[in-house]
């Protein structure tokens, strides 16, 4: 834990001895990302996991946890670009969070905000969130005995990290299609409706922890 | 004056430490702490992070955003303590320890009585130090923002494992928070 440096004989830098430190945070701000290398790239991390697994669950926890560090990343490189970076703050509400999430993260990372937020009347840990036709699965067909599968479970890794690295513990953070009538009371009405209009809808349910309800139950109540 | 700055995992594991003076009025930067004062700081910093904890969560009445600049956190002894907490949770604690240049000057390591007498009234060196004057707090809080820069660039490195405790060990990393406390502190 010492402050001397460690000696790092094989420290090598590249030609144009240029570091990591040197490239400006903002110069990929408006940088645009080729669909199909993303799609293709994808493709290959799907087939990766399946190689490796038995069983839908787990490969939706492969592809949650290839999405999870992204998320910790994005959270600081976002919050670094927000308007004024000298009067930098951080989101310590639920709903703010959220918010953020919906519109910032997702408008960075498909270029439009997500379609609806709400918070589930059945529990009340558990928040959704709607993505009409997510990007990601856009170039995949699921097969018949795999229908149970959703591919976005790689953005349910990176809102996990999200959650996780702004201090709001989740349970966990997973896809469903919305075509697959979940969800109860009122809200199936609804769903039905936006299962013939979008067949791809995807619903993310963000559960969280109990000490983070209780912490926003103080913070709410001061 | 002399600074130790260290990182913090969410977890509370120290992730880098870097010590120096300061550069200003003729200092020439380089940390004047006692062996027993360099074995004390470690321990003055994680006692720090429980206030930082209750701290971190912004005055009750807040709108659902806090600063991520804490300023002024805590005082042991003759150390001041200010933190900057970032998006991720990660925290920078500055620890300051003012000092009279000029006693180190004239009795070499001995206590003379204005230094116990400057303890206690809270002075040190030229004048009083007053932590939470906005000179200050300019100065550290550029000293952080400068610092976080580097940071969000460490961890935008694939191949660091952020949110796993991983050390940083860039040379690069070093010098430049070096630069940077010696531009602003």
């Amino acid at each position: 834990m010492s402050g001397a440096p460690n000696q790092t004989p094989g420290l090598r830098y590249p030609s144009n001895k240029k570091t990591i430190y040197d490239r400006n945070l903002n110069r990929s701000k408006n940088a645009e990302l080729s669909r199909a290398a993303f799609a293709y790239l994808f493709v290959e991390m799907i087939s990766y996991a399946q190689q490796r697994v038995r069983g839908i669950a787990d490969l939706e926890k492969r592809l949650n946890t290839q999405g999870y560090p992204l998320g910790l990343r994005l959270l600081d490189l976002l919050l670094t670009r927000t308007a004024n970076p000298l009067s930098s703050i951080r989101p310590t509400r639920i709903l703010p969070l959220l918010q953020f999430i919906a519109q910032t993260l997702w408008r960075h990372l498909f270029a439009r905000p997500a379609d609806a937020l709400e918070r589930s009347e059945s529990d009340s840990s558990q928040y959704m969130l709607f993505d009409n036709e997510p990007l990601v699965n856009q170039y995949i067909s699921l097969p018949r005995e795999m229908s149970q599968l959703n591919c976005a479970a790689f953005v349910a890794g990176i809102i996990e990290g999200v959650c996780d690295g702004a201090g709001f513990a989740t349970e966990g953070v997973s896809a469903h299609s919305v075509a697959e009538q979940e969800g109860g009371g009122g809200e199936k009405e609804k769903s039905a409706k936006g299962a013939e209009l979008w067949p791809g809808k995807t619903v993310f349910l963000i559960k969280f922890k109990q000490e983070v309800l209780e912490r926003e139950e103080i913070l709410g109540r001061g | 004056m002399s600074y130790n700055f260290t990182i913090l995992s969410p977890l509370d594991v120290p992730l880098f430490t870097h010590e120096f003076g300061t550069s200003r009025s003729g200092g020439d930067g380089i940390a004047r702490f006692t062996s027993t004062e360099r074995a004390q700081n470690p321990f003055i910093l994680h006692s720090a992070l429980d206030i930082v904890e209750e701290v971190q969560w912004g005055p009750s009445s807040t709108s659902g955003s806090a600063p991520m600049y804490l300023k002024h956190i805590d005082k042991y002894q003759n150390n001041f303590i200010s933190c900057w907490i970032t998006g991720g949770n990660v925290r920078f604690l500055l620890l300051t320890r003012p000092r009279d240049e000029a006693l180190g000057l004239t009795q070499g390591g001995g206590q003379r009585g204005s230094l116990a007498g400057g303890r206690a009234g809270l002075g040190g060196g030229s004048g009083l130090y007053n932590p939470t004057s906005p000179a200050t707090e300019e100065a550290v809080k550029n000293f952080f923002v400068d610092v976080y820069e580097n940071w969000v660039k460490t961890i935008m490195n694939p191949f660091f494992a952020v949110g796993n405790g991983e050390v940083v060990k860039s040379p690069v990393f070093r010098a430049r928070v070096a630069a940077a406390a010696k531009k602003y502190l």
